[in-house]
């Protein structure tokens, strides 16, 4: 009762003009981002949060949230339409999708995933603001070894779950928490690996890095390999037939609670509940030999998942402060740029703000609905503009926003270091989210560790005494050793190979 | 990687591991370059063993090569001669190094300065970001 008054107080925020125009150009973004090959959602995010700098935090973050939950949806319409997905997680959208637009239903599986991402969105994000407050009490009593050992479970799972191969994801990850060290030591003020450079003294800027390795190793690698557009079917009718209704609705109903489920684990990705959630309808399907042919539960399943996940994942954000995925990464980095902390204190200082970023993400899935039905079309015109004239504008607007950060040019350089890597990290196939993820949580890390030690005049090992702490970390050490094992076997999932985008 | 681990450990057992207050600024770096050093040995040992990564199949080839190599000279370019010729006009030449490749000479001119100059206006007075400018203020 008292989440809902709240939330009715975070619409008052989030229905005032400005923060719908906010809410409308966050998610009119995300839809680009998601319906652009090659460019995804955390891309984007790190792309257009330096724009956010001048705005109130309020607004920003209205904003910033719209892309990544609006690029969801983006990405079902190119996968659908031109057999493209914009991102990750609509590669399961194509293989029944597209089988459909080439029967001249294009606008049924497009009408089917908007609908579906609808209901999982806001079914997420009514969980979000029910069942965050409750988690974010309880996490209230953890101390400095609770949540070390809690982003260090974060991070297993992490590791554990991306990727090829076990070695490289932790050495991505181990790589992103030694970025973290340089700058200023907050406990002792000594400054580490600055090499007496003045700019280093303050360490490496998230936004920076975050765009090097994301945004612009991405830019690198498109034009390489040419991504090309293809011609696009016509989009008509807009809902299933009759008979198909009552499995699709039923379809939509199962990917809503797989998707929320899995965005409470940290360390998944929106591809997971999508691929989930078509082998379960495609098992619970009459006739299987539908999917792969133009099965619309194969398209209304994923879809919905994957949309009910992006609820899912912002409750380890609100409620503990750790990132689930590195878009969410991303958001967490304008939360502390904007003088935010996501953490279990979040809902109790912050609480008018926590609220009206709940409130506008109906208001942006409702936004989004509209965009979705009647103009689908359009939307999928802009996947036919050509690359080699969009990717130099988001590389002259990547330099702008990094720029931005500090109006130095020294940034610029930063980001052209980390793009380089990037690029070549990926063509390793070593990912780069757990790099992200770890960067940003790098300091909270050692100051959480180095406070447990002191508070345990040096002994690491009385962390595994505290029994919550305790519990973590023997889960992750658990979960460490099951994707060892798994690792060996090679039973690792072709779909989560490499980096995997949220 | 090891290269770079190796140094960091090195570095970081320069700076205190333990203080009088309690642990140093230099005990988590250490304790993370030394994981990375013994990670990185293993990767080494199993790219030998399993999977070889040539340094060919890292690199970029032919056309792509070329593409990537003037999408980075155009970022140091930029780098370099933005403080004395402004933001616009380093802008427009970084623009027209990426787009002559694919646009005739007149349609690259056109797009890059159209492109340079909206986004200075849009930058410079819209959110008031302080853009490197030349003597003329652009």
């Amino acid at each position: 009762m008292e989440s809902l008054l709240q939330l009715l107080s975070g619409f008052e925020t989030a229905l005032t003009w400005w923060n719908i125009l906010y809410c409308l150009i966050g998610v009119s973004l995300g839809m680009l981002v998601g319906v652009l090959p090659g460019l995804g959602p955390t891309a984007g995010t790190a792309v257009l949060l330096p724009i956010t700098f001048g705005m109130e935090p309020v607004s920003a973050i209205i904003m910033l949230s719209g892309i990544y939950y609006g690029a969801m949806y983006g990405g079902t319409i190119t996968s659908v339409l031109i057999n493209t997905p914009g991102e990750a997680a609509s590669v399961i959208t194509c293989l029944d999708g597209y089988p459909l637009a080439k029967q001249g239903r294009a606008g049924t599986a497009l009408g089917v995933a908007g609908i579906g991402s609808f209901i999982g969105g806001t079914v997420s994000i009514l969980g979000l603001a029910f069942i965050g407050p409750p988690v974010a009490k309880i996490a209230l009593n953890f101390g400095p070894p609770e949540f070390f050992a809690l982003m260090v479970l974060g991070l297993t799972l992490v590791v554990g779950l991306m990727g090829k191969s076990l070695i490289k994801g932790m050495m991505a990850s181990v790589f992103g928490l030694t970025l973290a060290m340089v700058g200023t030591d907050s406990l002792t003020g000594v400054a580490r690996f600055a090499f007496g450079q003045q700019n280093l003294v303050n360490g490496f800027d998230f936004v920076t890095v975050a765009m090097g390795l994301f945004g612009l190793s991405e830019i690198l690698t498109n034009a390489e390999s040419n991504v090309k557009a293809e011609k696009m079917p016509k989009v008509k009718g807009l809902l299933p037939r009759r008979e198909e209704r009552g499995p699709t609705l039923a379809a939509i109903g199962r990917g809503t609670g797989l998707g929320f489920l899995i965005g409470l684990l940290p360390g998944s990705n929106s591809v997971i509940p999508a691929l989930m959630s078509y082998s379960l309808e495609k098992k619970l399907a009459k006739d299987p030999s539908r999917f792969g042919k133009g099965a619309v539960e194969g398209v209304a399943g994923p879809e919905t998942a994957n949309n009910a996940y992006c609820g899912g994942a912002l409750i380890p954000l609100f409620t503990l402060g750790i990132p689930s995925s590195p878009t969410i990464a991303v958001l967490l980095g304008a939360f502390i740029m904007h003088g935010l902390t996501p953490g279990p204190t979040l809902f109790q200082t912050n609480g008018n703000f926590v609220w009206a970023v709940i409130a506008s993400m109906f208001v942006g899935n409702f936004l989004l609905l509209i965009m979705n039905l009647p103009l689908a079309g359009v939307w999928a015109k802009i996947a036919t503009i050509p690359t080699k004239l969009l990717f130099p504008i988001i590389l002259i607007i990547s330099v702008l926003g990094v720029y931005s950060v500090n109006n130095s040019l020294w940034d610029v350089g930063v980001m052209l270091a980390f793009g380089i890597i990037g690029y070549f990290l990926k063509k390793g196939n070593i990912p780069l989210a757990p790099i992200v993820l770890t960067f940003v949580l790098g300091k909270l890390m050692e100051d959480s560790l180095l406070q447990s030690l002191t508070i345990f005049h040096g002994n690491f090992w009385a962390i595994f005494l505290r029994p919550i702490s305790g519990t973590l970390l023997s889960i992750a050490i658990a979960a460490l050793i099951v994707s060892l094992i798994t690792g060996i076997k090679k039973k690792r999932s072709p779909y989560l190979d490499g980096d995997v985008e949220m | 990687m090891l290269l770079f681990a190796g140094t960091i450990f090195g570095i970081s057992l320069s700076y205190d591991l333990y203080s009088d207050l309690g642990p140093g600024p230099g005990l988590f770096p250490a304790w993370l370059s030394g994981f990375l050093i013994i990670l990185s040995l293993f990767y080494i040992w199993e790219s030998i063993k399993k999977e070889v990564i040539l340094l060919q199949k890292i690199l970029p080839k032919g056309k792509g090569k070329k593409k990537v190599l003037t999408l980075l000279g155009s970022i140091v370019l930029f780098i370099l001669i933005a403080p004395y010729i402004g933001f616009t006009m380093a802008a427009i030449v970084m623009l027209f190094m990426i787009l002559i490749a694919e646009f005739k000479w007149y349609w690259g001119v056109g797009i890059s300065t159209a492109i340079s100059i909206l986004l200075f206006l849009v930058f410079d007075s819209f959110l008031h970001v302080p853009l490197p400018v030349n003597a003329f203020g652009f």
